[in-house]
């Protein structure tokens, strides 16, 4: 095993590009066990590409990336499905599998661990049982375990996705933009229940965000993306409006404080 | 209007109730057996040839052969079987069931490659193998359109089948040809309304199904 403080996460003079245009171009970036960190970014900034990058679903053009200690471009495929395995992604469309229950798509977090035959036919063990009734008992869905996940609102079923991947038990949890399908009192609900989660069991969590003010609520780090560098690293509350200002310069203000001129200003171009 | 004449009143004896009632049967037994092939053939080629399940160079001669095999109708395919395996309702069977593969297969792989993209990659993300994937990603997805379309083709097949008679696979079909080759309308006559019967009823079975499937 690797050493205790080695990085969780290890990217090194990374460069994605498409086709000529540059999505991510970073030097340097390091996560650690138990951090809780919040990615923010204008729009097309690289913040999808570089979670994608670290779960090994994008292939860098150059440089390494390093997650728990395996470099997803010196391994073989086994490897990389084993690892990839302890990495959980929650999406912000959710991504549950319609007409099935909560529980059922619960289990579905233990594929990648549980007999593969069986579970072709529905069939998991007491075990896999076991640890999704708990997932969900931690996300407190016990009510609705036989419910159809497709009749859940939105929040709930952004829960019953964190279920899944808790059942998964991964050490390593991406979210992209988790919460930018629900409204502002449910998505801090949802934030809080994924912080909590990831404390409890001592994994690593990065999120997207859109939303600054969000970000600064919850993580204990905020990565500032623009045009797919880096410009900002530090501790939430170093975060000024003017720091905020370099993130979003030049695309659509997104001020920590809501501001009734701008938003004035954009429905009026709205209605242009 | 000499032909409605010629045919009324339809012919109800016994015996050839009788006839019709068994032909009409295995007219549809004919239908019903192709289809239920040709649909798990179907199922099977339609998941191969989905070009977001699979690499190209497994579903793109899939979808040309799944071209191919609903390109030929099905008396043509069954004059040929005929011919080649002989008379009676097995090469009827066959002729159904390999035109059904290429229509279903088709639609199967279209219902495929509408499914939602993100659960399948949710589902790789649990570590799910490929047939892990199709079963959690891709079927709950598409099982009730796919239960739907093969009976939607079943009514279809019905129909096709009660043709095949005239090519010598049996079934109604070789009676209706039979007397009218011998003059014998009125006969003909109840075996045409035999087929029609039997083939509303499955009609607004297979109905009520897919509506109970929405
Ligand atoms: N598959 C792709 N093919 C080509 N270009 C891509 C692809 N995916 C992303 N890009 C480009 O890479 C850049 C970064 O995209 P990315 O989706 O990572 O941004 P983002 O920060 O997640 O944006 P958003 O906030 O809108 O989700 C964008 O310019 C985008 O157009
Ligand atoms: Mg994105």
């Amino acid at each position: 095993m690797a050493e205790r403080n080695a990085p969780v996460i290890l990217v090194e003079h990374l460069r994605v590009n498409y086709g000529r245009r540059v999505a991510l171009c970073i030097d340097q970036l390091r996560f650690d066990r138990g951090e809780c960190v919040g990615i923010i970014g204008p729009s097309g900034a690289g913040k999808t590409t570089l979670l994608r990058a670290i779960k090994g679903y994008v292939r860098p053009t150059r440089g390494k990336i390093e997650v728990l200690g395996l470099n997803w471009s010196m391994c073989d495929r086994s490897a990389r499905r084993r690892v990839q395995r302890r990495i959980g992604l929650i999406f912000q469309q959710f991504h549950l599998v319609p007409r099935m229950t909560v529980l059922q798509n619960v289990l579905c977090g233990r594929l990648g661990s549980t007999h593969r035959l069986k579970s072709l036919f529905g069939r998991f063990s007491a075990e896999d049982k076991q640890i999704a009734w708990r997932a969900i008992c931690e996300v407190g869905l016990q009510e609705q375990v036989h419910q159809r996940a497709d009749t859940l609102s939105g929040g709930q079923q952004q829960r019953v996705a964190i279920a899944r991947v808790v059942a998964q038990q991964p050490e390593v949890i991406l979210a992209d933009e988790p919460v930018s399908n629900l409204d502002p009192v449910l998505g801090a609900e949802v934030l809080t229940l994924l912080v909590e989660v990831t404390k409890h069991h001592d994994a690593t969590l990065i999120l997207n965000l859109h939303q600054p003010a969000l970000a600064k609520r919850f993580v204990n780090r905020v990565v500032g993306l623009r045009d797919g560098r880096i410009v900002f690293d530090d501790l939430p509350s170093r975060l000024t409006d003017d720091q905020l200002q370099e993130v979003y310069l030049g695309y659509e203000p997104t001020p920590l404080y809501r501001d009734d001129s701008t938003a004035g200003r954009s429905m009026a171009m709205v209605g242009a | 209007m000499d032909f409605v004449t010629d045919m009324m009143p339809p012919d109800t004896t016994g015996e050839i109730l009788a006839i019709g009632w068994e032909t009409a049967l295995l007219t549809l037994q004919i239908a019903l057996l192709g289809t239920a092939i040709g649909g798990l053939f179907a199922v099977m080629l339609g998941l191969l040839a989905a070009n977001n399940l699979t690499p190209e160079w497994v579903h793109h001669p899939l979808k040309v052969l799944l071209a191919i095999m609903r390109s030929i109708p099905v008396l043509i395919l069954a004059l040929v079987l005929v011919r080649a395996v002989g008379l009676g309702p097995f090469p009827g069977v066959l002729a159904i069931a390999i035109h059904s593969v290429g229509n279903l297969g088709k639609l199967f792989a279209d219902e495929c490659e509408t499914a939602f993209e993100g659960v399948w990659e949710a589902m790789d993300s649990a570590g799910a193998n490929w047939w892990q994937k199709v079963r959690f990603a891709v079927w709950p997805q598409v099982a009730p359109q796919i239960v739907s379309l093969t009976l939607y083709r079943l009514e279809m097949n019905i129909r096709e089948s009660a043709v095949l008679g005239l090519v010598g696979c049996g079934g109604i079909g070789f009676y209706i040809t039979l007397y009218q080759r011998s003059f014998n309308y009125t006969c003909m006559c109840t075996m045409v309304l035999v087929m029609l019967v039997i083939v509303l009823a499955v009609d607004q079975l297979s109905v009520q199904i897919r509506k109970r499937l929405t």
